[in-house]
């Protein structure tokens, strides 16, 4: 089983259960499945506020599938990559319902990469490794020492760091007779000394340590002569938390219409739907305009036109938009249609929205060809709104 | 149309973009304008003193950020400096363009620097969007800037087999243009033998208006500094000149969406770019540019809008796309910056369209540098329910 990141396929469903949120999955009672390209599949069941994940041969009866290579899988499970982009460029896909298979997004916690623990020896080991790395050529001008560090214990062992003609070497022996030499009983307390835990006096007082040769050059030199060890599991602890503010503003506002817009509203007040007319060039404007752009006239003669009418064009709307005066999500699809009125003519339309469950069977007009009839169904209680129309219906 | 010559020659000397992302939350709005800010006068080689006027903008309220550029003054550094700002919608940035080059044309000012900026991961755009409609009505009915009647439209004359598969052809292209430009925010390496898989599985917005066929929602800054005749020959090494530039705007209207051919409406990208040639002494638009920064919405909008901008018949458009002359290296290289598909953060987003054609011109783009001369360049800025605004930049003063 190939990692990623460190982690297998097999860690992100294995913790699924761990990771369930129950609260998260009220309103789900459904079958996904899963389908990782040469790992395997798995199929996650929710029902009552339960789960339960297994690996399976047939994804049949999933309501929802999603189909992803291991490295994208995990990547997306742990942050390392960018869902929406992976989405978008075919790296995962989803067969079946996607807005169901959407709320799984919130049944779990998110996955949380362990760090695997470092040991003493492998603090050696990169601790050692890094000093060639760390070491500032232009602070050796002229120096020429040997630094040799002896640490017991059993996780111990012996290096020597050489420098001369400004270059940095390192060796796991110790040999002659170095600069300073630096004895720790136990090797532990050295890693922990470099990474701040514990400070030097105390362990030289302890008699834990000691230095010799000459010390007042390590004391010295060593800190400008090599970059500070950073600790490869500290992470980012010391970046700065970044917040986010939320805030949601709701204001309430109130647009005069004029007269010629307020003829137009409290026209469908009463169930009737006015245009008014361009004096010079003779177009309909619906709704009515004070004045026809294109002429730079006062358009103040109305029309009435419609009720009815024949579809020119429809928008189906998946994305589910906001209402803007309420925030509330539309539900979706919905039909948003070009209505050419009885008496329009032209590019004359007006635009409403059809009945939810006459979308399928719309036909949409063009020059040669008529399009679906409707007429509007009117609210009970009428208040001079473009809403006075709850929608259009076909006109059977 | 009332135009006349300028007073004076105007020449971009300095511009600077922000890396283009959804994930901007490290940095405040003044902070993320200031790092635009700062590359642009570094490539300018200039410092505030030096500016004389501050032209700020983004769209009206899309943070709910009232004057936003009393806020941003510690990241434009217009601190006790003329300041002007504007909001036109999603051709603010081009506007911004246009102001910079009159306020300097005029002889008002030596030196202008125009910001454009947005940081929409901190409002809700299609919401925003569906307020600039009318109050009085259509803002109950409108559906942000989604709508599928382009795809409509293209599919009708040509076939939905072979629409469909131009619209994700310019959009591919637009992505590996993306790849090359390290500003970008989106780039997915996609490659054309996925046209027929993402027609299948991309998800469907409003009618085939697919979500990898539409523009992205970014957080980033645009600055673009703007100098006299003068001053641009004497502090910068190859000044991009402003030739013209044309805005066209129209009623707030929708009855283009679905319209009965036999009564044209007016369609402003077509008619600003016939103005703006015949009064260039332009003929041949395709052979005269040597590359367009095109403004485009949605890979839909696109395709169809080559073909109003060019002025060009049958479905040459479709063709130019097709054959892949729209990319990099072919006859019209459009959008080499991978375009507003690959960002949008909205108020900056006309005015990269200027200063992605000044870079090219300049010749230093960066990857997405088009290998041949480029002398003279388009750009166009879109918005409102039709606007259109279109720059012309050239590398010499010969015209």
């Amino acid at each position: 089983m190939a990692e990623y990141w460190g982690i297998k396929v097999e860690d992100i469903f294995n913790s699924m259960q761990e990771r369930f949120r129950p609260e998260g999955a009220k309103d789900v009672n459904a079958v996904f499945g899963y389908d990782i390209k040469d790992e395997g599949k798995w199929k996650l069941t929710v029902k009552n506020n339960s789960m339960v994940i297994e690996k399976t041969d047939s994804l049949s009866g999933c309501i929802a599938t999603m189909a992803a290579d291991g490295e994208t899988f995990v990547g997306v499970n742990t942050g390392k990559v960018d869902a929406t982009n992976a989405f978008m460029s075919g790296k995962f896909k989803v067969e079946g319902d996607m807005v169901l298979f959407g709320k799984t997004g919130r049944l779990f916690r998110k996955f949380v990469i362990a760090k695997k623990k470092m040991t003493v020896k492998d603090y050696l080991a990169d601790m050692f490794a890094t000093v060639a790395p760390r070491f500032k050529a232009g602070e050796a001008e002229g120096l020429d020492a040997s630094f040799a560090f002896d640490l017991g214990g059993p996780d111990g062992g012996k290096w020597t760091v050489f420098i001369k003609d400004k270059t940095c070497t390192v060796t796991t022996t110790i040999e002659g007779k170095p600069t300073v030499t630096l004895e720790f009983n136990d090797a532990k307390d050295y890693v922990d000394f470099i990474l701040g835990k514990i400070d030097a006096h105390s362990i030289l007082a302890a008699g834990k340590a000691a230095a010799k040769g000459d010390i007042n050059m390590m004391a010295s030199k060593w800190p400008i002569l090599f970059e500070k060890y950073k600790d490869p599991m500290a992470g980012d602890v010391t970046e700065q938390e970044l917040l986010v503010l939320k805030k949601t503003i709701s204001l309430n506002q109130n647009f005069s219409t004029g007269p010629i817009m307020g003829k137009f509203l409290k026209g469908l007040k009463d169930k009737k739907i006015y245009a008014n007319q361009c004096p010079q060039c003779g177009r309909l404007q619906l709704p009515p305009r004070e004045v026809c752009a294109e002429c730079r006239v006062r358009a103040g003669d109305f029309v009435e036109v419609g009720p009815k009418g024949e579809i020119r064009y429809m928008d189906v709307v998946y994305y589910a938009m906001p209402d803007p005066l309420t925030g509330v999500a539309r539900e979706t699809p919905y039909g948003s249609i070009f209505i050419l009125l009885d008496g329009c003519q032209g590019n004359e339309t007006l635009t409403h929205f059809i009945r939810k469950d006459q979308i399928e069977k719309i036909q949409m007009g063009w020059n040669e060809k008529k399009g679906t009839r409707v007429r509007p169904v009117w609210e009970e209680n009428r208040i001079a709104d473009i809403w006075d129309i709850k929608y259009f219906e076909i006109d059977e | 149309m009332a135009h006349q010559k300028k007073n004076r020659n105007v020449g971009i000397i300095g511009i600077g973009q922000t890396k283009h992302s959804s994930h901007r939350e490290d940095v405040n709005q003044p902070e993320l304008i200031h790092e635009a800010v700062s590359l642009a006068l570094k490539d300018a080689d200039l410092t505030m003193k030096e500016i004389n006027c501050v032209v700020h903008g983004n769209m009206e309220l899309f943070e709910m950020v009232h004057s936003p550029d009393l806020w941003h003054v510690l990241g434009t550094g217009a601190y006790g400096k003329d300041s002007i700002r504007i909001t036109t919608g999603g051709t603010v940035g081009a506007t911004l363009s246009c102001a910079s080059d009159n306020l300097v044309a005029s002889g008002m000012y030596d030196i202008v620097m125009a910001i454009g900026f947005e940081k929409l991961q901190e409002g809700h755009t299609t919401g925003g969007i569906t307020n600039m409609a009318d109050p009085l009505w259509f803002r109950k009915i409108q559906a942000g800037a989604l709508t599928g009647s382009s795809a409509y439209d293209v599919e009708r004359e040509f076939g939905l087999e072979r629409a469909n598969r131009a619209s994700l052809t310019y959009r591919i292209i637009m992505d590996k243009h993306a790849g090359l430009n390290p500003n970008a925010h989106r780039a997915f390496g996609l490659d054309f033998n996925q046209i027929d898989d993402l027609i299948r599985t991309s998800p469907k917005l409003v009618g085939e208006l697919k979500l990898i066929e539409m523009c992205s929602q970014s957080d980033g800054a645009c600055c673009v500094i703007f100098a006299c005749e003068k001053k641009a020959k004497e502090l910068a090494k190859t000044p991009v000149w402003i030739r013209d530039h044309i805005t066209a705007h129209k009623e707030e209207t929708f009855n283009i969406f679905g319209y009965n051919r036999a009564f044209p409406v007016m369609k402003t990208h077509k008619f600003a770019a016939k103005q703006l040639f015949e009064r260039n002494g332009i003929k041949d638009p395709l052979n005269y540019f040597d590359v367009f920064e095109m403004y485009d919405p949605a890979s839909w909008w696109a395709i169809d809008w080559i073909r109003d901008f060019f002025a060009l018949k049958g479905d040459e458009h479709l063709k130019l796309v097709e054959n892949k002359e729209i990319m990099i290296g072919g006859k019209m290289p459009i959008n080499p910056s991978g375009g507003v598909i690959g960002s949008n953060p909205i108020g900056a987003t006309a005015l990269i369209r200027v200063a992605e054609a000044a870079l090219q011109v300049r010749g230093n783009a960066g990857p997405h540098q088009i290998p041949t001369p480029v002398n003279h360049a388009l750009a166009s800025g879109f918005g409102g329910t039709m606007w259109t605004v279109m720059t012309m930049l050239e590398k010499d003063l010969n015209w």
